[in-house]
């Protein structure tokens, strides 16, 4: 939704946010660093090395959870939803602190300069101690390479010129990069552990996501299923007076794209929910300052006419809707986008 | 792990292609591929030069292809 790009269109919402990471991201550190001096003091204790890797390598995964856990959050509880806002910074905070644990290790395996460090890190020097271990830094370089091919290609620049095809395909990658991690630290640092708690902590957070996301999508499932499957040009798309004002209902039409009916006042609006930006659901976002506004980015568009406002250029399209006694009606035909379309009026009893 | 260096070396000189053709595409080529990008100040440059040197041939071909339709 901009006419030149920036390397961050910054609001109020956005700098809140990013203090916010930064903020939980350094206190972590230092809690880490000095729980860790507290709970194991010298001289037996963990080497300032160990404990800033481990407190790095610990934060990264920390912050990839929470990544992976804020879509299907937002999709439970629209509490959630002000996190989807701005989660790419989330994604590059992540990489970026896996960065510095990779940093460290190859600077303190390779001796600081005494040899190549990347190689001596990737030959498995601490397998070598252990014959037989799993070379989990491998692992753990091929989980860091998708997380930059991630962060790197984040801006929207992206997006627009790999098309939303490949970036969302290149982005989905984040899976195969979770896995990678949960077998770097399972073959590699926990390894180590006489304790249950971390095992515990990491099968805690493993188990979380996965429940967490087949419930969403179990959820997802049913609603499809209980979506009308008429033939008829019309769908029924539910009772015309269920709707919040602001908010919408995402009705699913059977071989068709999901629809967002949106409420303002006594008007009802049939758009796309699907943004053009980064394929986010329309249908969970509000209309703020007259306009249908994304969830994930706050892209904006007119209720009347799915156009951005003006300078901005995006569109999406629009469909034709109608009340019909107490029911709402949706003609699941896609009309192009930016095609202004008369709005279903409720009935003042059904306000 | 008898590959772990040739692999280095092969990401690196990967890298070193990136950054090669990277620089000139975040300078001139980004304007004639995507025309938002024409106007746009040295941090967005800077902020997609990573992923250019990553992405390089599939840049390089979109350059290649606009500049021959501008041609």
């Amino acid at each position: 939704m901009s006419q030149v790009y920036v390397p961050v269109q910054w609001n109020r919402h956005k700098k809140v946010y990013d203090l916010i990471l930064a903020g939980g991201v350094v206190g972590y550190l230092l809690l880490f660093y000095s729980g860790g001096k507290l709970l194991f003091p010298a001289p037996h204790g963990f080497s300032d090395e160990i404990l800033l890797i481990r407190a790095f390598g610990t934060c990264a995964l920390i912050l990839l959870h929470l990544l992976l856990a804020i879509g299907p959050l937002a999709r439970f509880d629209p509490r959630f939803a002000p996190l989807l806002y701005n989660r790419r910074h989330l994604g590059v905070s992540c990489f970026l602190v896996a960065l510095v644990h990779v940093i460290l290790v190859t600077g303190f395996y390779g001796g600081f300069g005494v040899q190549p460090a990347p190689e001596a890190v990737l030959a498995g020097y601490p397998a070598a101690l252990r014959p037989g271990a799993m070379p989990f830094e491998v692992l753990g370089f091929f989980a860091l390479l998708i997380f930059f091919l991630m962060a790197s290609t984040s801006h929207d620049f992206w997006l627009t010129n790999l098309g939303s095809g490949l970036w969302k395909a290149l982005h989905m990658l984040v899976y195969a990069g979770y896995a990678l991690t949960l077998m770097h630290v399972a073959l590699g640092a926990l390894q180590d552990q006489t304790s249950a708690v971390f095992p515990a902590l990491l099968l805690l957070g493993a188990g979380g996501l996965g429940s967490l996301h087949l419930v969403a999508g179990l959820r997802e499932a049913r609603r499809r299923s209980l979506t009308s499957t008429a033939d008829a040009a019309w769908l029924d798309a539910g009772p015309a007076n269920g709707i919040s004002d602001g908010c919408a209902r995402v009705v699913d039409p059977p071989g068709a794209e999901r629809v967002a009916i949106f409420r303002h006042g006594r008007l009802l609006h049939a758009v796309s929910n699907v943004c053009p930006h980064q394929n986010g659901p329309l249908g969970e976002g509000r209309i703020v300052d007259g306009c249908i506004t994304c969830p994930w980015h706050g892209y904006q568009f007119q209720p009347h006419n799915g156009q951005s406002p003006p300078p901005f250029t995006d569109k999406i399209a629009t469909y034709r809707l109608k009340v019909d006694g107490d029911r709402l009606l949706l003609d699941p035909r896609a009309l192009p986008p930016g095609t202004p379309v008369e709005p279903a009026l409720l009935p003042q009893e059904a306000v | 792990m008898p590959w772990v260096a040739p692999l280095l070396t092969a990401l690196g000189l990967y890298l070193a292609a990136g950054l090669l053709v990277g620089i000139p595409f975040v300078a001139r080529g980004v304007n004639r591929v995507d025309p938002a990008a024409a106007q746009s100040a040295l941090g967005f440059r800077l902020l997609i030069l990573p992923g250019c040197a990553a992405l390089w041939p599939l840049l390089l071909a979109k350059w290649l292809r606009a500049a021959r339709r501008t041609s």
